[in-house]
């Protein structure tokens, strides 16, 4: 422990402040405090795992315990067959890849040409854009969902996969990354009468997977957790999400024989399960970008 | 033959200049137009929309004529609208002392930590990546008031009387504000934690030349490089806070009594459960100028200033040469 504070050479408190034993103190104090803070982000999700192997009984048993009875993972396959869960889930993906694509492309488009093009007259659309940029979807709901039911788009994916191509915060990470790209790279391209849209497929895109794996997982994961405009879409029951199917759930609880709070939490941690697993192979990339895509406009 | 017919093109003429403008421009909107028209359909159409439905008499979810501001006349006469506008400043108000010191806080100290750093960062983001619905629904069970629920178990555990967690109209926006701060916070904490790893450590350097101890180098030099961030990341919060709508949905349907509702929710109430769509985009249209608004602030902060961080530190520098 001494030996990696005596090589601190930056930031506020160095080597040369730890040789006090006062401030070793503190830094001792917060690890604490940040071990304090891990242990909150993380046990609810512990309670919610251990929970969603309890009995319903077992949830407001006195005295507490924290541990279920029995693991028993027959629970865990007996709630997805009960509800015929495959298909929800077969829907989530059907719903996250469309708009994963949606959005990589329509939003990378447009931010290239706000970037790179820049033809007459952008700067207004580009301002347009800015301007909806914290505006929530749901604002506007009604206008929205009868564009939706005039276009006949009800229980349909189409509107949930091309939601995710106006997002202006996507927008804006595309643009930030396309200028950082160096310029003589398009000259070159417009030199040789390459087509725009070539310049985009053929250089852009190669160039630019770092910011297209980064929109990708965020999308992935907001349309994997999108709630309200699948709920309000998706009427079919044989077409819902996992979320919306969630939801309806926990709203009628009581309603479906045999479907308790136990099991409420069993789907839970199920779908929370696909969300850890995108985490752990991306957790470079997510909060990476999760830092720079909030400051830089 | 033909070429001598040819007239050569006038360079200054009006049809030229036009032909020139479009054949420079034309490839540029064509490649715009798909991802426009996605806006279009999905923000700006439906807001302009609503604004005109705001000032129309309603049938289901149709117009059937202009009624001037009654919407809007009607919408500040409900009692429940004028609780949303209330609970909204407690919303912003919990939702600063509870979730804007404290990813400060923990992102100075992730920081400074030399060890465990990665698994740190790791477990504080690690209620982002969990989707808002299942986090909503599973802090609804954790806020069980049943007697013999966990958090109920643990305050009877520590010799406190037992609570009804959301249902009590004092502590409905708080713990609907700590939800939100659990899984919002970690994302933040990055923020900070970026800006501060930006900091250019000469700066500490020199202050510790001049005898600078701890918390006078965080005052002077910390605290100064990231107020920007701070700044920012404050009307970010309030705009956030002027989104709030799943939590009150699920946890609470905005109860007990309305007091829990905001204002997204309520507009959402007056569409799809009284079936009013005026009140409804009334009630939109004035969320979305209050942030709009707040976003032009956010804009124009986050347009970096120059040198107002140097300057600072030179200015402090003197003084304390002197």
């Amino acid at each position: 422990m001494q030996k990696r504070l005596r090589s601190k050479t930056s930031g506020i408190l160095t080597a040369a402040d730890y040789k006090k034993a006062g401030f070793r103190v503190v830094y001792s104090l917060i690890l604490l405090v940040l071990f304090v803070a891990v242990l909150t982000a993380l046990i609810p999700i512990l309670w919610l795992f251990l929970s969603s192997f309890k009995e319903a009984s077992e949830l407001t048993a006195m005295p507490y315990h924290l541990f279920p009875k029995v693991f028993d993972f027959h629970k865990l396959a007996e709630v997805w067959e009960m509800l015929n869960f495959w298909k929800y889930f077969l829907n989530t993906i059907i719903v996250v890849v469309g708009a994963v694509i949606c959005s990589v492309v329509f939003n990378g488009l447009l931010a290239y040409v706000f970037a790179i093009v820049k033809p007459k007259g952008y700067k207004v659309m580009f301002a347009l854009v800015m301007a909806s940029y914290m505006i929530p979807a749901l604002l506007s709901i009604v206008p929205l969902y009868r564009e939706i039911i005039n276009f006949g788009m009800i229980n349909s994916y189409v509107p949930l996969w091309f939601m995710f191509g106006a997002n202006a915060y996507y927008v804006i990470m595309f643009k930030n990354y396309f200028e950082s790209l160096p310029k003589a790279l398009f000259e070159a391209a417009e030199m040789d009468k390459c087509g725009k849209l070539r310049t985009f497929f053929r250089i852009i895109v190669p160039m630019s997977r770092p910011i297209i794996g980064v929109v990708a997982i965020f999308t992935m994961t907001a349309a994997w957790s999108d709630f309200l405009l699948p709920y309000l879409v998706l009427n079919d029951d044989s077409m819902m999400t996992v979320m919306v199917k969630i939801y309806n759930l926990q709203a009628t609880m009581g309603t479906v024989q045999g479907f308790g709070p136990d099991k409420l939490l069993m789907l839970l941690t199920i779908s929370i399960i696909p969300q850890i697993f995108i985490f752990t192979i991306f957790q470079k990339q997510i909060t990476g970008s999760a830092a720079a895509g909030a400051v830089k406009e | 033959m033909k070429k001598a017919n040819a007239l050569p093109e006038d360079r200054s003429s009006l049809s030229y200049k036009a032909k020139r403008l479009f054949k420079r421009n034309w490839s540029g909107w064509l490649l715009m137009l798909p991802g426009l028209l996605l806006f279009l359909f999905f923000v700006w159409a439906p807001l302009a929309e609503n604004v005109l439905l705001s000032f129309s008499e309603t049938k289901g979810f149709e117009a059937v004529g202009f009624n001037n501001f009654e919407n809007y006349v009607r919408v500040f006469q409900d009692p429940m609208f004028t609780k949303a506008l209330l609970n909204t400043f407690k919303y912003i108000f919990w939702s600063i002392i509870i979730g804007f010191l404290l990813p400060i806080a923990l992102g100075l100290l992730l920081s400074e930590a030399v060890h465990f750093k990665s698994f740190f960062r790791l477990g504080i983001y690690f209620p982002s990546i969990v989707s808002g619905m299942a986090v909503v629904i599973m802090w609804s069970y954790l806020f069980d008031p049943n007697p013999g629920a966990v958090l109920n178990q643990l305050l009877t555990a520590l010799g406190l009387p037992v609570s009804t967690f959301l249902s009590d109209p004092d502590l409905t926006i708080p713990l609907i504000v700590v939800t939100m701060t659990w899984r919002g916070a970690g994302g933040t904490v990055l923020v900070y934690l970026s800006a501060l790893q930006n900091i250019d450590n000469s700066q500490y350097e020199a202050a510790r030349m001049d005898g600078a101890g701890a918390l006078a180098r965080i005052w002077h030099v910390t605290l100064p490089h990231i107020r920007q961030t701070i700044r920012m990341l404050f009307i970010l919060q309030i705009i956030s806070v002027f989104q709030v709508f799943y939590e009150p949905l699920v946890m609470t349907s905005g109860g007990p009594d309305g007091a829990s509702v905001s204002l997204l929710l309520l507009s959402y109430q007056y569409a799809f459960q009284s079936f009013d769509a005026g009140a409804s985009a009334a009630t939109g249209v004035i969320l979305a100028v209050i942030i709009i608004a707040l976003t032009i602030v956010y804009l124009r902060l986050s347009t970096p200033k120059k040198n107002t961080v140097s300057r600072k530190w030179r200015k402090y520098a003197k003084k304390t040469a002197q």
